[in-house]
């Protein structure tokens, strides 16, 4: 056997949405659901135990990925990695979720790995979730008893810990049409390509000429959670973006963040990074032309 | 125990399996095709890749029973009889196999690439590779080796039509 053993589990195939529900019901807290479980496997093998994993993969009607340029973009549950990469929809109206899919884990891992697995893990550290906290979105849950849309801007607690209930299944995420000028990107920082980032930041910005009206930053790795940078945000709000804000939002940033000493990074290398990583993360959003890469 | 439905390497396989095990662990406890290796378990080394329908996966982030009804393709299922694919080929020429022990990998994403693009740059090499960590050649070999392989690969494709 495996050097890992991992403790014993019983593997749930549902074969619908209120199937799944129902066991999520019936099992609460004494279960977890499989997507891709690049995640949940690793927590099983190491620190985590529990009696019944729900798997999603016989569930039909959660791979959806569409985009609508009248209703935005919607991702199922089951939506991987790899398939957001795939889509030039994604490339051409939210870059910064493409960038980061880009960069995500390695290939296997892409294949394998869901976009709203990552939202769901709750790390500070999620690609792809720091990229789509900075667009916005809403998740979809559905339990028993019906259907609730939540924002992602309440949906993250605290480290691994979410606004889902425990007898709810994500559904789909939905991500509303970019604004007239929104321009987005994203961007990390690691110690080898497939390592996670020590710290990574996206920016979505509503432009228009060289001014910018409305921004969401959000940065990675400096917190409990993913976290937006209100200060920041505030300091682009209605400016234009000149090289000199640019310095000044660069000197901000790190009263906005909270960095810890871990694995991947010191707290004083990332609040020393930060600043020049958000100074980067815009410039990348503002230098993107038309149809880039 | 849940009963299992699978094919492997083109041969069907029917077999009660522990919903705890992952796909690794069938393959190489319950099959005994241990050319998938396990290197570190946790998803971070690439050495057990494998194809699921196609795609390059890391088996041992799967439990056995999600692979109901796929189509995989492991390294025993690269060669024909004798006759060696060319990125096994290659790997042999270029002196790209040191210990062996992510070798399957490398030659299962090698494979994959190939047979979608065989004329691949050198990033796309690189991203092929990326995944699966090597402490031997350094890599140069691995990339030198995958790029034989694309350039025999056209010479076959052009030689056939």
């Amino acid at each position: 056997m495996s050097s890992r053993v991992m403790r014993d589990f019983d593997l749930l195939l549902p074969e619908s949405i209120e199937e799944t529900i129902a066991l999520l019901a019936r099992h609460k807290d004494k279960s977890a659901v499989l997507a891709g479980g690049t995640d949940l496997l690793v927590a099983l093998k190491f620190d985590y135990s529990i009696d019944n994993v729900i798997s999603l993969a016989l569930v039909p009607g959660l791979d959806e990925l569409d985009f609508d340029p009248a209703r935005g973009l919607t991702i199922g549950a089951k939506v991987t990695i790899a398939d957001v990469l795939r889509s030039q929809d994604v490339k051409d109206n939210y870059p910064a979720l493409w960038q980061a899919a880009q960069v995500f884990a390695t290939p296997q891992l892409r294949n394998t790995a869901t976009v709203l697995g990552n939202i769901l893990r709750a790390s500070p550290a999620g690609d792809c979730s720091a990229a789509l906290y900075a667009t916005g979105g809403s998740l979809l849950l559905k339990n028993a008893k019906g259907c609730r849309n939540i924002d992602l801007d309440d949906f993250w607690i605290s480290y691994g810990v979410t606004a889902r209930c425990v007898d709810e299944l994500a559904i789909s995420l939905h991500v509303p049409v970019p604004a007239q000028g929104e321009k987005s990107a994203f961007r990390r920082m690691t110690r080898t390509t497939e390592d996670l980032s020590k710290i990574n930041a996206a920016v979505c910005l509503q432009m228009a000429g060289e001014t910018c009206h409305k921004a969401r930053v959000v940065m990675g790795c400096v917190g409990p959670t993913l976290l937006r940078l209100p200060k920041v945000e505030k300091m682009l709000a209605g400016a234009a973006v000149t090289p000199e804000l640019l310095r000044d939002i660069s000197n901000v940033v790190i009263s906005e963040i909270a960095p810890i000493d871990d694995q991947r990074s010191s707290a004083e290398y990332r609040n020393k990074v930060a600043g020049v990583l958000v100074k980067r993360v815009i410039e990348a959003a503002l230098n993107a032309k038309e149809n880039d890469q | 125990m849940k009963l299992l439905n699978l094919t492997i390497n083109g041969r069907k396989h029917t077999k009660a399996v522990s919903p705890s095990m992952t796909l690794l662990d069938f393959l190489r406890e319950e099959l005994n095709l241990t050319g998938t290796k396990n290197g570190c378990d946790k998803g971070a080394c690439g050495c057990c890749s494998v194809m699921i329908d196609d795609k390059p996966m890391l088996s041992c982030l799967l439990p056995a029973l999600e692979a109901e009804g796929a189509a995989i393709t492991t390294i025993e299922g690269i060669a024909k009889g004798n006759a060696l694919h060319p990125v096994q080929e290659a790997m042999i020429e270029m002196g790209a196999i040191q210990c062996g022990f992510c070798t399957p990998a490398m030659v299962i994403n090698g494979v994959h690439m190939l047979a979608k693009n065989n004329n691949p740059d050198d990033d796309e090499v690189k991203e092929c590779i990326s995944a699966t960590v090597c402490r031997c050649t350094g890599y140069n070999s691995i990339e030198k080796a995958l790029h034989l392989a694309a350039s025999k690969m056209r010479r076959a494709a052009h030689d056939g039509s």
